[in-house]
């Protein structure tokens, strides 16, 4: 049991902070971010700054050699996101995190061989299409079918909520094959090229300011090859792939920096106020958030000590997940509470505090408590698959 | 970075579990709670022979070197199976004491006793203003003949009954930190002692010392260097509480998972409605990010990095997760566990004595706020990033 970096791991750290440090300054900062999309990175500078991670090796190394991977420890894999999140790299999505892991696991041979390459020099892009209209929690209920012809199938419907889908080269899509199996047989996962006829993409503004997608497939026609695992057993890689996914996602970096951010305004005055920190009340409730911080760093190290020693870590991920999420959620609320009568302003607006970022975050973190298994979905999962609680 | 039990360590968990779990009876475990032992000397004995009291000593005293955070594992499971005895007070506050600070000829005197449980010692460190600050101490102790004597009143103090030794903090002189370590006979003239009972059936006592004499070699180190010895072993008490109260929280969710499977109310297990559901996935976050803290705590202390941001974040943290776990698994429960014949309420009781002891949560937030404001870099970990100035 070690709670450091060991001397290898501690370099590593300290050269992907040199690497983002120096790629990422606050003129690419001015420059990359679109301020009609609430500051998000554009596309452009994403898929670019993928490429310039895949150049330097950082997102196949985690991967086995046999796909082309640098064969090195989980524990680099984790240092890398965690270091990637704190300091707001774009591209630190599921084209490099779990769509690779879920290739690996259930693609076939073809598809590992094309896809993972391209995937590990970041040149590929991905959005993952599970959630419908009809189907967001309740994923065993999607409709968008796929019916074989030939040697291909015509897949038709629509997928919702989609994210990063307009800046797409494929879709990781579940499908419904056989519509009389019970509800969780009969879906098959596909990897469908956005390129495909019969695809088109709308647009839906989000509160949080960012332009979000749903994608509809009328009569798209795609390949038997495009199938992923065996036909019809698609809900079991769905499951496989949401456990990558909750891994992934359950990164402390975002945490750190919210600490960091917090911390930094605190020792400030403004107009010659008294310095936050100096005040009682305020050290308590800094000492209550880097606490939880604490724990969330810790379990998302956990989690990747236990990947690095082969195991595969279930309920675990989404436990880590949910502490990450709702630790993040703190922040938020932590931040709006000592921001004081500053809290609401706008980024841009004058007066505004830490570039208006906290308010920017209050709204945008809100898919926390929903996307990819909201709180409550995800503590459904912690009790019936973790702890055993009957259904 | 390998934040996992290798195999070792779960055997060694697995078995102190399957011992706690079975040593004692819940009636068993009750009825101590009321005898002036409030442990079973049997009980204690095997322990020692499994080699748990002198686990992490050195060998020369017995010992098998183990990791802290091994010690930490059983610690835990004794609190899984709510098994009280004396290691807090005779390993955990005076064994490691003596090592910390003893001279050779104190050790060679109690290690080997403490490690094969024939000896018990304690500690009496706090006084009836119930502070744990170098100045809270006011129990004087002065030149007397060729020794020292000892005069004031001490509470809080472990298995004080049953220890041959107390070892007692004193004054020595006026500045905060002038104190002084002294070990006293139990039997010693002018020590007197009265039991305090208290939830959790931990044996507590107030030490009274009345013109207690002690020969010059009584004394722990040098007169008047006491305090940071004092310290580290409040920071040892922190820590192993913490994984005592992890093996509390851990016991009650057990019971609690167990309960909700097979009670059936409205035609259904309540395991199987959400409200409870919810619940219980709370209750093993909060479990789970107590135990990573406290393993982290439990490993730092024999690690070479400053061991007290690690310990204070898990006592304050688990101080309040783990008897608020307790009340949820009571609430879950209903009024069967209301009864004293069902085993939830030893937990209840443990996790509000466990979160009193060697510092609350309160106490160590505001240590961990005075390293905030003493220390920040000490305060933000290891290799904390620089902290973000491009807004100002």
């Amino acid at each position: 049991m070690d709670f450091q970096l060991n001397a290898e791991e501690a370099a590593f750290r300290d050269e992907i902070r040199t690497f983002l440090r120096r790629e990422l300054t606050p003129d690419v900062f001015r420059e990359h971010r679109d301020p009609s999309e609430q500051g998000m990175w554009t596309a452009a500078f994403t898929k670019a700054f993928r490429r310039k991670l895949g150049a330097a090796g950082y997102i196949g190394m985690g991967w086995p050699k046999e796909y082309g991977g640098g064969g090195r420890s989980r524990v680099y894999q984790a240092i890398l996101w965690d270091e990637m999140e704190y300091h707001r790299a774009p591209g630190l999505d599921r084209s490099m995190t779990y769509v690779p892991n879920a290739v690996m696991a259930f693609g076939s041979t073809a598809q590992k061989a094309d896809l993972l390459p391209r995937m590990s020099r970041g040149e590929v892009s991905f959005f993952v299409g599970y959630s419908e209209p009809e189907a967001g929690s309740d994923l065993a209920s999607i409709k968008t079918k796929a019916v074989a012809d030939g040697d291909d199938y015509i897949i038709t419907g629509q997928k919702a909520f989609s994210s990063d889908a307009h800046m797409a080269d494929y879709v990781w899509l579940q499908t419904r094959t056989d519509p009389n199996l019970k509800r969780h047989a009969g879906m098959t996962m596909f990897i469908v090229d956005m390129k495909s006829p019969g695809i088109t993409i709308a647009k839906h503004p989000t509160l949080a300011g960012w332009t979000h997608h749903s994608v509809h497939f009328d009569n798209v026609r795609v390949p038997k090859s495009a199938v992923v695992g065996e036909v019809d057993q698609g809900w079991k890689v769905v499951m496989g792939a949401i456990d990558f996914e909750r891994a992934a996602l359950a990164s402390p970096g975002l945490v750190g920096y919210q600490f960091d951010r917090l911390l930094a305004w605190c020792t400030q005055s403004r107009d010659g106020s008294d310095r936050p920190i100096d005040d009682a009340v305020t050290q308590d409730e800094l000492v209550g958030l880097a606490i939880e911080a604490e724990g969330a760093r810790i379990m998302n190290y956990w989690l990747a000590s236990l990947h690095a020693r082969g195991q595969y870590p279930q309920h675990e991920t989404s436990l880590a997940l949910l502490v990450k999420r709702e630790t993040a959620r703190l922040f938020d609320e932590a931040a709006m509470d000592l921001l004081g009568p500053y809290a609401p302003l706008r980024a841009g607006a004058p007066h505004a505090q830490l570039g208006g970022e906290v308010e920017i975050e209050y709204r945008d973190h809100l898919y926390f408590q929903f996307a990819a298994g909201g709180f409550d979905i995800t503590r459904n999962v912690i009790a019936t698959r973790g702890l055993g609680l009957p259904r | 970075m390998d934040i996992a039990l290798d195999e070792d360590q779960i055997m060694l968990h697995d078995t102190a579990v399957s011992f706690a779990k079975g040593a004692l009876t819940q009636q068993q475990i009750r009825d101590l709670e009321t005898t002036e032992n409030s442990f079973d000397t049997g009980v204690w004995k095997e322990m020692a022979q499994m080699g748990w009291a002198a686990a992490a000593f050195p060998e020369q005293y017995g010992g098998a070197e183990t990791g802290t955070l091994e010690l930490g594992l059983i610690v835990e499971a004794l609190g899984q199976g709510a098994i009280p005895s004396p290691l807090f007070s005779s390993v955990i506050e005076s064994g490691f004491l003596l090592l910390d600070a003893g001279s050779d000829s104190q050790k060679d005197e109690w290690l080997p006793g403490i490690g094969t449980g024939d000896r018990l010692m304690t500690v009496a460190l706090m006084e009836a203003n119930g502070g744990l600050r170098p100045q809270d101490i006011r129990t004087r102790i002065t030149s007397a003949g060729n020794g020292f004597r000892i005069d004031g009143t001490k509470v809080f103090v472990r298995d004080a009954g049953t220890s041959q030794g107390i070892i007692c903090l004193a004054r020595s002189g006026d500045p905060a930190k002038n104190l002084t370590f002294a070990i006293v006979p139990r039997d010693a003239q002018g020590v007197t002692l009265r039991r305090m009972p208290a939830a959790g059936g931990e044996s507590l006592w107030e030490a009274k010392f009345e013109g207690v004499e002690v020969n010059a070699d009584a004394v722990i180190g040098d007169v008047g260097t006491a305090w940071t010895a004092a310290q580290r072993l409040l920071l040892r008490g922190a820590a192993y509480k913490s994984a005592e109260l992890v093996g509390i929280g851990q016991a009650s969710l057990g019971l609690t998972l167990d309960y909700a499977k097979v009670r059936v109310q409205f035609g259904k297990p309540i395991g199987s409605f959400q409200g409870v559901q919810h619940h219980c996935a709370e209750m093993y976050r909060d479990l789970e990010v107590s135990r990573l803290l406290t393993w982290q705590a439990t490993a730092s202390l024999g690690g070479a990095f400053a061991a007290e941001r690690e310990i204070s974040m898990a006592k304050a943290k688990v101080s309040q997760a783990i008897p608020a776990l307790t009340r949820t698994a009571h609430q879950i429960h209903g009024a069967i566990a209301y009864y004293r014949d069902y085993p939830l309420e030893l937990y209840y009781h443990r996790a509000l004595a466990a979160q009193a002891a060697y510092g609350d949560a309160a106490y160590h937030r505001r240590v961990l706020a005075r390293l905030l404001t003493s220390d920040m870099n000490a305060f933000r970990g290891q290799d904390p990033h620089e902290l973000p100035v491009h807004y100002f």
